[in-house]
């Protein structure tokens, strides 16, 4: 079987971008109007509703920068993974139910328009869907040139494949994924999720075994050896130390329930009750996932700490070269379809939202009505969008490296800083004000644009995420208690009260 | 929504930032947020803990006990009013009971270990570790059992949705579009 490994790797994620291809085909049957393509027409069941809710949280990121991570600074990385229980009993305490019955009540086909109808104002839906196509254009940049950076690693290692170019990476697998986007929208993407997630728990599990068989005394031989080399890189605070650390369970923790291709999902359910096996099933299914970032991330770093192997070029390349060391062949093939999988399900995730952010928000926000026949502009913007995200990474990766890099880390701080605080929160208090929401959004895109591009950091390690996020929640509330107290449309202040 | 609830909130944010601020202003220690590996690129570590939290472990102690007890508050903010019965406030308060007891073994075993040198093992990492990777993570899982056992009592109950029902009807009948989005 070894001598056969790339074949077998090859192998598997030609049988998962088939599968995808084969889902879009299926679902584009199902989709017949905008609500279908954008929100599935709030009919998914409890349990494809978890699978997509977590296989859109674990992205690329997750499965590549998480063990990368790990390996590079121990166990700071850590906070990212240990809140998700914290972050998704907030998000559905605080956004599932209300925003599924909004979404109902005024026929949402996206979170802008949830926001639209909360604060009846067009100018908090403009900067939300601003913001989104802002941080959409980042992460789906950064998830698609990691698409192409693995596949090329993949092929390379063939002899029929062994010249092929990133370029050709880049559109062989966004072909795959703009296909099964554009015929089957959301549809497509769910229950392509469903699939894409089974494969990510899978993955973790048997990951999570291998790591353990790498040493005699398994996890604890590992931890031993970092903890003679450098103990606070195996201490709670890892090497990045206390502030970074927190830093991340705040940002993690709490903007989980800001991040824009989340939280829609908890519009499409068919059944607000469904919220109660959700939440479990999700929580579930991100912590088995996320044991492969663990696991790799301090096996990894142990195993050249003790002379085990080489030490990396990169941290990125913990997981692979994990894989190509540790890893039986299929094990190998069924990890590297996962991780195609956590990219793919993300990426399909942004590229909705991003086109529901564009055909329909901005220009309502604009002129007061979307565009017409939104279905087929749907599935225009959402090839359109693909190919700037594409172009943009390319250009990104040979001519300045800092660009995707810059944009894909704003990201989730920017969905966190600006989104939490005027959906989680606006949500669910009655006194939260269109002035408090516009200048929530302002601060929180101004500070992480400034701090990214400046490459600023604070003392301590504190993040500018951190500080964005903690100044973008004073100054919404501050600033809605004390502008005036709005005059809510009667139908919200009802669902504000149930 | 009348309840004080939003400004207990506000004034739990207000302290962070305050907190944020002291540690900014604080004196800065070197390497504070790690260091390049001697002997192997790309790594990074974190050398002496002690120094590093000399200036500021008790403020980012602080710091991380009102962000658990901000997310108490924000899943209560979550409740409708008139569910934040006693027993509620029983459920949360215990939730962050266990939050905060398990942060305090965290940064207790920690600190034991920079003044002793040796720690002991639980689950295949050292004590603290152990803390913040399994304690971390369960100690939320009392809020997910509130939120997926106590959802029909406090988060939609059988009246909630009646009168949801109740107002998806009245939507429907209504003619004019005037409420759409």
């Amino acid at each position: 079987m070894e001598a056969f490994r790339q074949e077998i790797i090859v192998g598997a994620v030609v049988v998962y971008m088939l599968f995808c291809i084969i889902t879009g085909l299926w679902a584009m049957r199902r989709t017949h109007n905008p609500s279908d393509f954008f929100i599935a027409g709030r009919g998914l069941g409890p349990i494809v509703v978890a699978l997509a809710m977590f296989s859109s949280t674990l992205s690329g990121f997750g499965f590549v920068g998480g063990p990368g991570l790990v390996y590079s600074i121990g166990v700071s990385s850590f906070w990212m993974v240990v809140i998700s229980s914290t972050g998704y009993a907030l998000g559905f305490f605080l956004v599932a139910k209300r925003i599924r019955m909004i979404a109902e009540l005024y026929d949402c086909l996206s979170l802008p328009d949830v926001v639209a109808a909360r604060y009846g104002s067009q100018t908090v839906r403009f900067l939300i869907a601003i913001t989104i196509v802002l941080g959409v254009m980042g992460y789906l940049a950064t998830q698609i040139l990691a698409m192409a950076v693995v596949m090329q690693a993949i092929l390379s290692g063939t002899e029929m494949f062994a010249e092929v170019g990133l370029v050709t990476c880049v559109v062989i697998s966004s072909a795959v994924m703009i296909f099964y986007c554009v015929t089957g929208g959301i549809i497509a993407s769910v229950y392509t999720d469903v699939v894409q997630g089974m494969i990510m728990i899978i993955a973790g599990t048997l990951i999570l075994f291998t790591a353990m068989a790498v040493f005699d005394g398994g996890m604890q031989e590992a931890t031993s050896i970092i903890l003679a080399d450098d103990s606070e890189a195996i201490m709670p605070w890892g090497a990045a130390g206390i502030m970074a650390s927190l830093g991340w369970f705040f940002v993690f923790g709490l903007g989980l329930a800001g991040q824009p291709h989340i939280i829609t999902k908890m519009m499409m359910n068919k059944n607000i009750r469904d919220n109660r096996t959700i939440l479990p099933m999700s929580l579930f299914g991100y912590v088995m996932a996320a044991l492969l970032w663990i696991s790799i991330g301090i096996v990894m770093r142990a195993a050249v700490v003790d002379g085990v192997i080489d030490p990396l070029a990169l941290p990125d390349d913990a997981a692979s070269v994990f894989l190509s060391v540790f890893a039986n062949p299929l094990l190998a093939g069924i990890v590297f379809a996962g991780l195609f999988a956590a990219i793919m399900s993300t990426s399909d995730a942004f590229l909705n939202i991003g086109t529901a952010a564009i055909i329909h928000d901005i220009p309502k926000a604009i002129r007061g009505h979307s565009v017409k026949n939104e279905l087929f502009w749907a599935r225009v913007v959402t090839i359109l969008l693909a190919i700037v995200a594409a172009s943009f990474a390319l250009y990104s990766h040979f001519r300045d490296a800092t660009l995707v890099a810059i944009l894909g880390a704003f990201g989730w701080g920017t969905f966190a800083a600006s989104i939490f605080p005027v959906v989680a929160v606006g949500l669910n208090w009655k006194g939260a004000t269109v002035p408090g929401a516009v200048t929530a959004i302002v601060t929180a895109l101004l500070i992480n644009f400034i701090t990214q591009l400046a490459g600023y950091t604070f003392p301590y390690a504190i993040s500018g995420q951190l500080v964005a996020f903690a100044s973008s929640m004073l100054l919404f509330i501050g600033v809605s208690l004390l502008t005036k107290k709005p005059q809510l449309d009667s139908d919200i202040e009802r669902v504000m009260e149930i | 929504m009348r309840s004080g609830l939003i400004y207990v909130i506000f004034a739990i944010g207000v302290l962070m930032a305050a907190i944020l601020l002291a540690i900014i202003l604080a004196e800065p220690v070197i390497n504070a947020g790690g260091a390049a590996h001697p002997d192997f690129p790309g790594m990074q570590i974190g050398g002496d803990g002690a120094a590093r939290l000399q200036h500021i472990g008790v403020l980012g102690f602080a710091f991380q006990c009102l962000l658990l007890t901000q997310i108490v508050l924000l899943s209560m903010l979550g409740i409708s009013e008139r569910y934040r019965s006693l027993e509620l406030n029983c459920y949360m308060g215990g939730c962050l009971g266990l939050m905060l007891l398990i942060a305090w073994g965290m940064f207790s075993n920690h600190l034991q270990y920079l003044d002793t040198g040796t720690t002991g093992y639980f689950m295949g990492f050292p004590t603290a570790t152990a803390w913040q990777l399994y304690g971390t993570w369960l100690g939320a899982i009392p809020l997910v059992i509130i939120y997926s056992l106590g959802f029909g009592k406090f988060i939609y109950t059988a009246e909630d949705e009646e009168k949801y029902n109740e107002l998806l009807a009245e939507k429907a009948s209504q003619t004019v579009p005037s409420t759409s989005v």
